[in-house]
């Protein structure tokens, strides 16, 4: 667990007790509220959790190198931006790799675009997104920031 | 086996995800195990952050009233409030679907879809041991400046995104929940005296020996207070946004 998941239960338990402390009912009702949001989504999270597993072990994060086209940056850009739209990988793979891929040759735009859509657009975790704010809010946000990656993607390699 | 089809058809995309699952196993079973190792991690992720999102949620939605809420997160807190949900965002632990139950939460007590976003994204994508960990690997001009693009891109998502959805089109999507908080009978303790149900059979009707909650429509109606102060042992919540009729409904028990 690292120190901010640590932070998190500690200040939450903390309010929690209090909470008990000064209305059990309200604060039992109120969890038993949450619980139901929770169950209602739960079978979705774990299906992304399978999914993001399948993924991994279909596409192993290592083996992106030798997906490196280089004589195209533009075109590599847009890979990169799609391959990272498409999973969740936790930050200490993402940017040793996005280091290793840097090592390896690829361009900067490449590695911000891949870097950029693997926290900020999910295919994966599309359906829980839409089921809880609808088929639209889903499409706008995401759409909008594969949009904003590229660009950000661009503007950095220019500059640097 | 009725139920088990019946959540199956309710949650498709688990389905879906389980029967290439089943088949990996038959017919590629050292891939279909390599998954579930993979999976692992993720799962451990989500069991040390959901249950503490759970309680979160419930605290904000027992004790932060809609007027705090609406003021620094609705759509009159303006710029300052996107800050705020920056902030929030950039501070909260857990993966992006765990942003999800409190956005929603946060949604219902009145905060604006600009801000929503602008929360969901910064969740996502800005976390302090992330930058850290950019700085290390890519270079710290790399992360600052990623870092900077990618905050007004979040600004942005946000401010557009508010243009083409509204918050009613995805409240829509939450209504038996959003209305659980207003009208609620501890059955547990009930003694089956019927008089709700007698004085207002619109919300309460008796399921054997207790009385249950049967609408959570029209809740303001003199019945249903009546109803809900004349129960002799006052389980029966009533929470309506009015603070006028929470005060008279609020049960008088030391």
């Amino acid at each position: 667990m690292d120190i901010f998941t640590l932070i998190l239960w500690v200040i939450t338990l903390i309010w929690f007790f209090y909470s008990i402390f000064k209305d059990r009912k309200k604060t039992l009702n109120s969890v038993k509220m949450s619980s139901g949001m929770m169950k209602n989504i739960a079978g979705d999270i774990l299906a992304v959790l399978l999914m993001i597993g399948l993924l991994l072990t279909i596409i192993p994060p290592e083996s992106l190198e030798a997906f490196l086209v280089k004589n195209n940056t533009f075109m590599a850009t847009i890979f990169f931006a799609f391959l990272g739209s498409i999973t969740l990988i936790p930050a200490f793979v993402a940017f040793p790799l996005a280091g290793s891929l840097a090592k390896a040759g690829a361009g900067i735009m490449p590695i911000v675009a891949f870097i950029t859509t693997l926290t900020m657009v999910g295919i994966v975790t599309f359906p829980l997104e839409k089921k809880e704010f609808g088929m639209k809010f889903v499409l706008i946000r995401n759409g909008l920031s594969f949009a904003f990656a590229i660009f950000i993607a661009v503007v950095m390699g220019v500059l640097l | 086996m009725k139920k088990i089809l019946d959540y199956a058809r309710k949650n498709l995309f688990l389905s879906f995800v389980i029967l290439v699952y089943a088949l990996l196993l038959i017919f590629k079973t050292p891939l279909a195990l390599g998954a579930i190792k993979n999976s692992g991690y993720y799962f451990k992720e989500m069991l040390f952050i959901m249950p503490v999102i759970l309680l979160l949620t419930a605290l904000l939605n027992a004790w932060v009233p809609k007027e705090t809420i609406q003021k620094h997160l609705g759509s009159g807190s303006g710029f300052k409030g996107s800050v705020f949900s920056f902030i929030l965002g950039s501070i909260s632990a857990g993966p992006i679907y765990a942003a999800f139950p409190v956005a929603i939460t946060l949604l219902k007590k009145g905060a604006s879809v600009t801000n929503v976003v602008v929360l969901l994204s910064s969740w996502a994508v800005v976390k302090i041991p992330m930058l850290a960990n950019e700085a290390k690997f890519l270079g710290p001009k790399f992360m600052l400046m990623r870092w900077v693009l990618t905050t007004i891109a979040i600004f942005l998502t946000g401010a557009i995104c508010s243009k083409f959805v509204s918050r009613e089109e995805i409240l829509e999507l939450h209504p038996e929940e959003d209305s659980l908080e207003q009208l609620s009978l501890d059955s547990e303790f009930c003694i089956g005296c019927g008089v709700c149900v007698k004085l207002d059979p619109a919300h309460f009707a008796m399921l054997g020996k207790k009385a249950e909650v049967i609408s959570l429509k029209n809740l303001q109606t003199p019945e249903l207070i009546k109803a809900v102060q004349s129960c002799p042992v006052q389980i029966i919540h009533l929470e309506t946004s009015s603070p006028r009729l929470k005060a008279k409904t609020a049960p008088a028990r030391s």
